[in-house]
């Protein structure tokens, strides 16, 4: 609750900042309370893994809301580095976006730790409406506002879905609360179809948050249209809070034995769309951010596959290959805003001879394509491996090697960017690299590795 | 000591590293110290091991480093066997390779790749002392690769050379068919046995009847695997050949240390061996018709090193000979033996090839006895030695595996006899062709000739000691001794001595070998120094017609032609024959189709992303109708 309570007046602290003109104090402010956030957050940890709800049963800190939260803050945390000297290039408003991310952060720690459904609302809308401005903050800019339009449209397009769904639950349960629904599940001799109903709106409006297909129009348009920066937000933090959320959900109040009968069909179809869409789409694109906006579409297709083997282990598999997925992009879109910068747009060719120019830059970047395609000895791999083993182990044979075969596509389109970077010769001057950018990729590239060689430690957090 | 039998490996290891990386900083004379110093701290330890097994009451000490593979079932440690017979391969290994690190100091003074030569020469001591002391079939088989690999590395020292290059490949190539069979027959034997423990697979295979048919088919493919690493019958070709290396390792490798692992690794596995007659009796012919054909090609050679290099084959083919007569004891001897002269005799080939200007045709030597007085006296010791004349060290290994041969076959022996004689003819040959009558070079050649330096002769000097003592270890009962060596190793054969008993000859007989091996040599010796020392024969030019025999000695009986002819050309075509059809038009049609398709689904697909907002809902919407008339028919 504390960490909830820090981070929303640190947003009003940053604003205000902002309004005495403290431009250079933004940054560094934002961090240490983010630093002093995720100190708090570890004070809810607990090894024995019993913590009470609390606020009447509205929120439950535990160690998986714990985890995700962390998660989160860091990733926050690595992707505001990123943002020096980024935000005043683009926008005047530079304490507002500051406390926007903030607000959306708030939002997003709410989901990792709701225990009600109407707080899964509030979490989600609070997230959803800050990022629709943050997809149009570069007011001048026509990409930008035609993305926040689109996002916002569809957003609250899905998001009705979503709020019909919990009031279904709602009507055939009688409560918002997760253990609620649960006991009534178990009790009822038939459960009401108005609940069956919820189950398939709640997994629309999550399916859309998520970006999963055929849900996931919005997430190309919006991912080119926004600014980078907001992009790396949306396709990392964003996407770990909604399955924390989904897996929350599922795990506590939906996991019955014929519940999960009725639902995992669903999901195994859009797993299967969300792989093929997302991967096949993305090998002929000729843009790296427009194909990172697919291929992040095929990994809430490997993410389902925690829903889909739904089991004690499918939050350390969620946190893990989220976790994986979160330090790859990041990285990716690290190097994607170094070339933006100097080059101006994001073709493939623009990554030609990169690696005799700038090394670290290239190899940082290998290591992170080479974690999202899932290669051994990167975090990918690990996180790859834990959802097909728990596919697998519920016997979902011919989805693993759907999403096997798929993820060979997938190996094509993340080395076109290393073989550019390696094999093809340009003319080129060295990029600059700030420092800021190369601690971040360095620390990100080290956190690949070391999960991917002894994932041991992070996997038995949860 | 014995627990610290992990330093034995580690020091030539340390040494590799060090020398490898700062190859291009260190001087040469500090490179040769480090590669001689780790090989001599490794000889030290192994010395202490020795004492202290010597004295010690258990035999068999198991030293565990860690667990290195565990999956399901299969459990390989990491670990190292100190028993009496790997007690003897470490001082060899190590004891021979810093004598000859020694010599190679002077030997490769002039070359450019001085520390690049010894980082190689160290990584093989590590490999090698991996292949002796490994407690299971996987640590030896790394070894076997290991030093297989660092074989290949130093054939093709001078891979400038574009020969040389191609004799390195050939020799890996030989041993790859080898060790197929080598590594099929330990998987066979951890089906059969559940392990890849020595210590546990041979106490299972003793419980086991003779003839067991796992065990000749495990014999057979382990059998395999030695024919390529100790180049016998018919995978020999690449040892003579592998002389394209530079002198020392043709000594270190190609005759004292690496290929004799192969008869190592069948003593090691002496109980499936001799629990398997029929493999053994492969083992024996194959040997000695190997001893015998090489034999006969090293009679009619001119280039020196050629002439040692089959007479090593000839050699190895004595070993398994005794191997297939159940004499792993006289194997090991001659193993032991073997290293001590032939090492001696490479290195003395060594100092006249470097002396002559590395000229290596003894047609253009003749005469070097006074300009290399040291190098001659170690060399006639050197052949005094292999063509096993009492009471240098050959005579007394030969002459126990001839006499274990006598008691398993006759027919065996005679033609051991003769192959015997065959050894004292082409080694006082070379020594006459070499080193008497007037000198056939050219003056400039004439010019140069001097004794090798210091760091070269003392090694020959302390090999030739060594061959002419180093039989005494292994005295017979008949001449007074009491075989110290069958003693020390009777543990390890404990199980197969059991079995095959000993030797059962009288007195009588055991003599009359010995005077007809001994006769048998002598007097091929002196046809040997009629021919060539009294009437100063010299061996024909290249292109003179010789008769047939000759003929077909000198060319090596055209084996690498027949091999040429008979499979690597319809290799060749099957292989052309494959890339054409099978791998560009169908594979690769097949694959590239794939991506063709995946791009052109890409580019459908892509078309879905119109950027029309309508469209997207219209296509969300008609998701969710399809969702809901799921859910519709399935409550």
């Amino acid at each position: 609750m504390d960490v909830i309570i820090t981070i929303s007046l640190l947003a009003i602290l940053v604003l205000y900042l902002g309004l005495f003109k403290a431009a250079k104090a933004l940054l560094p402010v934002t961090l240490v309370g983010l630093l002093v956030a995720l100190g708090l957050t570890f004070n809810h940890w607990d090894l024995a893994n019993n913590t009470k709800s609390i606020f009447s049963g509205m929120l439950l800190f535990n160690n998986f809301s714990v985890a995700f939260s962390a998660l989160a803050i860091i990733s926050t945390f690595l992707i505001l580095m990123l943002s020096k000297d980024y935000f005043e290039r683009i926008s005047a408003n530079v304490a507002e976006y500051y406390t926007i991310i903030l607000f959306a952060l708030t939002g997003i720690i709410i989901i990792a730790s709701y225990h009600n459904l109407s707080m899964l609302f509030i979490g989600i809308e609070i997230m959803s409406v800050s990022l629709y401005i943050l997809t149009g903050i570069k007011k001048r800019d026509y990409a930008s506002n035609e993305a926040a339009l689109k996002y916002f449209l569809m957003g609250a397009f899905s998001t009705g879905f979503l709020l019909f769904g919990i009031t279904l639950l709602y009507g055939a349960s009688g409560s918002f609360d997760l253990t609620e629904i649960r006991n009534y599940v178990a009790s009822s001799e038939e459960i009401s179809p108005i609940f069956y109903a919820g189950i398939l709106l709640s997994i629309i409006g999550l399916c859309f948050k998520a970006g999963a297909a055929p849900f996931h129009f919005w997430t190309p348009d919006v991912y080119e249209g926004a600014p980078t920066l907001i992009t790396a937000f949306m396709s990392t933090v964003v996407k770990t809070a909604v399955f924390a959320a989904f897996l929350r959900l599922f795990y506590i109040s939906l996991s019955s034995v014929t519940l999960q009968e009725f639902w995992v069909p669903v999901l195994v179809v859009l797993a299967s769309l969300s792989l093929l869409i997302g991967n096949i789409t993305a090998v002929y694109q000729q843009h790296f951010k427009r194909m990172l906006a697919y291929s992040s579409i095929s990994h809430v297709g490997y993410l389902l596959f925690a829903l889909i083997a739904l089991s004690s282990a499918s939050d350390s598999a969620v946190f893990l290959y989220a976790a994986a997925y979160t330090i790859a992009s990041i990285i990716a879109f690290a190097a994607l805003m170094v070339v933006q910068k100097q080059v101006g747009n994001d073709s493939f060719d623009n990554f030609n001879g990169l690696g005799r120019k700038n090394p670290l830059l290239a190899l940082t970047l290998t290591i992170s394509m080479l974690s999202l395609a899932g290669i051994p000895l990167t975090a990918g791999f690990i996180g790859k491996f834990m959802m097909f083993t728990g596919a697998l182990s519920t016997y979902h044979t011919a989805l693993t090697v759907f999403a096997v075969l798929n993820a060979i596509v997938g190996v094509f389109y993340y080395l076109r960017v290393v073989v550019a970077m390696y094999f093809k010769d340009a003319e080129r001057n060295e990029l600059a690299v700030p420092v800021y950018f190369k601690i971040v990729l360095v620390v990100s590239t080290l956190a690949t590795i070391i999960i991917g060689v002894y994932p041991g430690f992070i996997a038995d957090l949860i | 000591m014995i627990d610290f039998v992990w330093l034995v490996p580690l020091f030539p290891l340390i040494g590799f590293l060090i020398i490898g990386l700062g190859r291009n900083i260190l001087p040469k004379a500090v490179a040769g110290f480090i590669g001689s110093l780790t090989v001599l701290l490794s000889f030290a330890v192994s010395i202490a091991i020795f004492v202290q097994l010597e004295s010690s009451a258990v035999k068999t000490h198991i030293v565990p480093l860690f667990d290195w593979i565990r999956a399901g079932n299969l459990l390989v440690p990491f670990s190292f066997q100190v028993d009496p017979l790997s007690a003897l391969m470490l001082l060899i290994v190590t004891g021979i390779g810093f004598l000859i690190h020694v010599y190679s100091t002077g030997y490769m003074h002039h070359d450019a790749g001085f520390s690049k030569f010894f980082s190689y020469l160290n990584l093989f001591i590590f490999f090698m002392l991996l292949l002796v002391l490994g407690s299971n079939y996987i640590v030896m088989f790394i070894g076997w690769e290991g030093v297989g690999l660092c074989s290949y590395l130093l054939i093709g020292f001078w891979y400038t050379n574009s020969a040389y290059a191609s004799a390195a490949k050939k020799a890996f190539i030989m041993n790859r068919i080898g060790d197929l069979g080598f590594l099929i027959g330990v998987f066979l034997i951890f089906a059969t046995f559940g392990s890849l423990e020595f210590a546990q697979v041979f106490p299972q295979a003793a419980n086991l009847a003779p003839n067991n048919p796992f065990l000749i088919l495990i014999t057979i493919l382990l059998f395999i695997g030695a024919t390529g690493k100790s180049a016998q019958i018919p995978l020999f070709t690449w040892l003579p050949d592998a002389m394209a290396g530079p002198t020392p390792v043709s000594a270190l490798i190609h005759a004292a240390t690496m290929v004799t692992a192969g008869i190592y690794m069948i003593a090691r596995s002496n109980i499936l061996f001799t629990l398997a007659p029929l493999t053994l009796e492969i083992v024996a012919i194959i040997g000695i018709a190997t001893a015998l054909l090489a034999a006969t090609i090293a009679v009619t050679q001119t280039d020196i090193k050629k002439v040692l290099a089959y007479s090593t084959v000839s050699q190895l083919g004595y070993m398994f000979l005794a191997l297939g007569v159940g004499a792993y004891t006289g194997a090991m001897f001659h193993v032991l033996t073997h290293a001590f002269f032939k090492a001696l005799l490479f290195l003395g080939a060594g100092s006249v090839i470097h002396a002559m200007s590395n000229e290596q045709d003894m047609r253009a030597m003749g005469g070097l006895k006074k300009k290399l007085p040291i190098t001659f006296i170690t060399m006639l010791i050197g052949t005094i030695a292999i063509s096993g004349i009492p009471p240098f060290s050959g005579f007394f290994s030969k002459d126990e595996i001839l006499a274990h041969t006598y008691q398993h076959s006759k027919t065996l022996w005679v033609l051991g006899v003769i192959g015997a004689m065959f050894t004292a003819f082409y080694m006082f040959r070379m020594l006459f062709l070499t080193f008497y009558n007037k000198f056939r070079g050219t003056h400039e050649q004439e010019h140069h000739l001097h004794e090798s330096p210091k760091s070269m002769t003392i090694p020959l000097i302390v090999l030739a000691a060594l061959s002419v003592v180093g039989g005494f270890i292994g005295i017979p009962h008949i001449l007074g001794g009491h075989h110290w060596l069958s003693q020390f190793l009777a543990p390890v054969f404990y199980q197969s001595s059991v079995r095959t008993g000993a030797l059962t000859l009288d007195h009588q007989t055991e003599f009359l070998l010995m005077g007809v091996s001994v006769a048998g040599a002598v007097i091929a010796a002196l046809i040997a120094f009629v021919k060539y020392s009294k009437n100063n024969h010299v061996p024909l030019a290249d292109n003179v017609d010789r008769g047939t025999l000759a003929r077909l000695s000198y060319h090596k009986y055209y084996i690498d032609e027949i091999y040429d002819f008979a499979i690597s050309k319809p290799l060749n075509f099957l292989s052309g024959f494959f890339y054409r059809v099978v791998d560009k038009a169908a594979i690769d049609g097949v694959v590239q189709g794939l991506g063709r398709a995946t791009t052109e689904a890409s580019k459908g697909l892509r078309l879905l992303q119109s950027g029309n907002i309508g469209f997207y809902i219209f296509m969300m919407v008609a998701g969710i109708v399809a969702l809901l008339l799921y859910g519709f028919y399935n409550i």
